[in-house]
C-alpha cells in the first residue's frame, strides 16, 4: 500500500515535470534523423543544405553507416553530441552489429562534433586531419555554440586516438577503399565501399550547395582532385552536403562551379576590383539551384581573393632605394 | 539658480540638436553621439543612398572586413569623406580630404570588435553631410586580435613591402590599388603599443600636386589594401605614407603597370 502510494506520488511529480518541460523539449531539440538505404547494408543520413542556425541545430551535413558481418562502419558523426547520440540510436534501429569503426572524413565541426557519442577506441582519422582538428577544434566549438546555440550543450572536442592510412580497410567481408585528398581542408578522406559501389566523397563534393573554402589549399588543387574522383568505379555518390545521386550531375556541377569561381576571382583581380565589389558580383544563372551561393561567395572572397589580388599586383620598388635615383 | 538655467539651456540645445538630425535607418544607439563626435555640433546631416557603402552583411574575418565607398552616383564634388564603425573601441576608420582630385571610389579593410553599424559621411560643396550606412554582423574581436604580421618570424624583412596596380575599370577614370605589409597595431592588444600608418597621401607624379590625403585611425586593418579610384585620367601617381613611428613609405605607380 505504502509502495503504491509512493509510485502514485512519483507518477504525479513526473507528469508535472513533463507538463512543465514538454513544450520546449519537443519544439526545439530533436534532430529527427532518418536513415535512407542507398545500397544493401549502406545508409545515408541526409541533412539540409542550409547554413548553421539555431533552427537546424547544425544538421546541414550528410553522415552514413555501412553494416558488415563484423560490425558497423560509421562515416562522420555530425555537428553536436546530441546529433551523435541520435545517430547512434538510429544505427541501432537498423543493425544489431556493434559500431567498430568511425571514420572522420575531415576536421570541420559539422562532421566531427558527434564523436562523444561513440567509444573513443572506434574513432579514426587521417594523421593530418587529427592535427588540424586538435589545432582548430576549440575555435570551431566556440563558433558552433554561437551559431546554433543550445543544440551544442554538452558537446566537447574529441580528437580520434586512431590514425588511418590510405589503402583498403577490410571489415568482415566488406572492402573499403580509403583515399586521402586535400582540396577542401588540407586533409579530406574519401571512402569507396567496393562491395556496394557507394562513394562517400565527403566535402570534396557539394551538390546543390555552395562549396566552402576556409581551409582549402586552392581551387585548382580541388578541381584536380575532382577529376580523380570521376575515374573511380562507383554507382552511388554521397556528397558531404546535398542529395545522394549517381554522381554524374553532382560532379559536373561541382567542376563547373569551381572553374567559374577560379576564373571569376582571377578576372576580378585583373580588373582591380575591391573585395566588397567581388562579394557583390553576379553569379551565373546556371547556378540558381546551388543553395547558399551568395553567402559562400562572401566567405570565399574573404578566404581566397587576397591571394588573387596579390598575384595581380606588381611589387613596387622603393624609389629612394634605387641606385642613382637620388 | 544660474545652475538651473545652464541645465535648462543644455537640455534645450540637446533637444534642438536632436530635432535637426534625421532618424538613424539602422537605429544604432551610437548614431547621434558619433555624428556629433566626428562631424561636429553644427553638422547638417542627410541620409543619402548615393553615398553607396558596400560592406558584407557579416564578417567572415573580424580583423579584415572589406569596405567600399562608391561615390560614382553622387553629384558634384565633395569636401571630405569620414568613415566610422559605431561600436568599435575607437570608432573612427578614416578621414579623407580631396585636394587636386575627386575620389569616385575608395576601398580598404577595417576591424570589427562586435556586430555594428558602419558609416560613411560625404560632405558636399554646400557643407551638408550625406550619410551612407550598413550593418555588419560579427563574432567580433577584430580590434583585439594579435597581429598576424608579428606572428610571422620574417615580418621585419617583409615589413613595408608594397604591391600596386593601376587599372581603368571605367573609361576616363583611373583606379590605383596598393597593398602594404604593416602590422597596423591598434594599441589594444596586451603590451603592444600602437604602431600603424596614419597618414596616406597620393600625389600626381608629373606635377607633384597633392591629389588627396587620408588620415587613418585605429579601426583600419593590418596589411592595408587601398583602392583609390579618381575622377578623370591620371597616368601616374606617387604614394606617400607615414606611420606613427616615423617610417616613411613612398612608391610610384603608372597606368600600364601591374594592371
Amino acid at each position: 500500500m505504502a509502495a503504491s502510494t509512493r509510485l502514485q506520488v512519483r507518477a504525479m511529480v513526473m507528469c508535472l515535470l513533463c507538463l512543465l518541460s514538454a513544450p520546449s523539449l519537443v519544439a526545439a531539440r530533436s534532430y529527427g534523423l532518418e536513415a535512407t538505404a542507398v545500397a544493401d547494408g549502406v545508409w545515408v543520413v541526409e541533412g539540409t543544405t542550409e547554413n548553421f542556425s539555431p533552427a537546424n541545430g547544425g544538421n546541414i551535413v550528410n553522415t552514413g553507416f555501412i553494416e558488415t558481418d563484423a560490425g558497423v562502419v560509421v562515416i562522420d558523426t555530425g555537428p553536436s553530441r546530441r546529433y551523435g547520440e541520435a545517430l547512434r540510436a538510429l544505427i541501432a534501429r537498423h543493425s544489431d552489429q556493434p559500431v567498430t569503426h568511425v571514420l572522420l572524413t575531415h576536421h570541420h565541426p559539422d562532421h566531427v562534433f558527434g564523436n562523444q557519442a561513440f567509444p573513443e577506441h572506434t574513432l579514426y582519422m587521417l594523421p593530418r586531419g587529427r592535427e588540424l582538428l586538435a589545432r582548430d577544434g576549440p575555435a570551431f566549438a566556440e563558433n558552433m555554440y554561437r551559431l546554433v546555440g543550445d543544440w551544442m550543450r554538452g558537446t566537447e572536442l574529441v580528437v580520434p586516438p586512431n590514425t588511418l592510412s590510405p589503402g583498403v580497410l577490410t571489415v568482415g567481408t566488406r572492402r573499403l577503399r580509403l583515399m586521402a585528398f586535400a582540396g577542401h581542408t588540407g586533409s579530406d578522406l574519401v571512402v569507396l565501399d567496393e562491395t556496394s559501389g557507394v562513394l562517400f566523397a565527403s566535402d570534396l563534393v557539394f551538390y546543390n550547395r555552395a562549396l566552402t573554402t576556409p581551409q582549402t589549399p586552392g581551387l585548382a588543387r580541388w578541381a584536380e582532385e575532382l577529376q580523380q574522383l570521376r575515374t573511380l568505379p562507383f554507382r552511388v555518390l554521397v556528397p558531404g552536403h546535398g542529395p545522394v545521386s549517381d554522381g554524374g550531375a553532382a560532379l559536373a556541377q561541382m567542376a563547373d562551379y569551381l572553374s567559374w569561381l577560379d576564373h571569376a576571382l582571377t578576372q576580378a583581380a585583373r580588373r582591380g576590383l575591391s573585395r566588397s565589389e567581388v562579394m557583390q558580383m553576379a553569379i551565373p544563372e546556371r547556378f540558381a539551384a546551388v543553395a547558399g551561393r551568395r553567402y559562400e561567395l562572401v566567405r570565399t572572397t574573404t578566404h581566397l581573393y587576397p591571394g588573387y589580388e596579390k598575384a595581380a599586383l606588381e611589387l613596387l620598388a622603393n624609389p629612394e632605394a634605387t641606385p642613382g635615383s637620388q | 539658480m544660474g545652475r538651473w538655467i545652464a541645465v535648462t539651456l543644455m537640455l534645450l540645445t540637446g533637444l534642438a540638436r536632436a530635432a535637426a538630425l534625421p532618424d538613424d535607418p539602422l537605429r544604432s544607439p551610437m548614431w547621434e553621439y558619433n555624428l556629433v563626435r566626428y562631424l561636429g555640433d553644427e553638422a547638417q546631416v542627410v541620409i543619402d543612398d548615393r553615398v553607396a557603402l558596400k560592406v558584407p552583411g557579416f564578417a567572415e574575418d573580424s580583423a579584415q572586413v572589406p569596405l567600399t565607398v562608391d561615390l560614382s552616383a553622387f553629384p558634384g564634388p565633395i569636401r571630405q569623406l569620414v568613415s566610422w564603425v559605431d561600436f568599435n573601441p575607437v570608432p573612427l576608420l578614416f578621414k579623407l580630404t580631396p585636394e587636386a582630385a575627386q575620389p569616385r571610389l575608395i576601398a580598404l579593410n577595417f576591424r570589427v570588435q562586435q556586430a555594428t553599424a558602419v558609416r560613411v559621411a560625404a560632405q558636399a560643396d554646400d557643407g551638408r553631410w550625406h550619410i551612407g550606412s550598413a550593418d555588419v554582423d560579427a563574432a567580433g574581436g577584430g580590434c583585439t586580435a594579435p597581429s598576424m604580421t608579428a606572428a610571422n618570424p620574417d615580418w621585419q624583412t617583409a615589413f613595408g613591402t608594397i604591391r600596386g596596380g593601376a587599372f581603368s575599370p571605367v573609361p576616363g577614370h583611373t583606379r590605383f590599388k596598393f597593398h602594404t605589409l604593416h602590422p597596423m597595431d591598434s594599441g589594444m592588444v596586451g603590451n603592444v603599443p600602437a604602431f600603424r600608418i596614419d597618414d596616406v597621401r597620393l600625389h600626381d607624379l608629373a606635377s607633384d600636386r597633392l591629389l588627396l590625403r587620408m588620415r587613418l585611425a585605429e579601426s583600419a586593418a593590418e596589411n592595408p589594401m587601398f583602392v583609390f579610384e579618381l575622377a578623370g585620367e591620371r597616368r601616374a601617381v606617387r604614394l606617400w605614407m607615414r606611420d606613427n613611428n616615423g617610417n616613411l613609405f613612398e612608391r610610384e605607380l603608372a597606368l600600364g603597370e601591374g594592371g
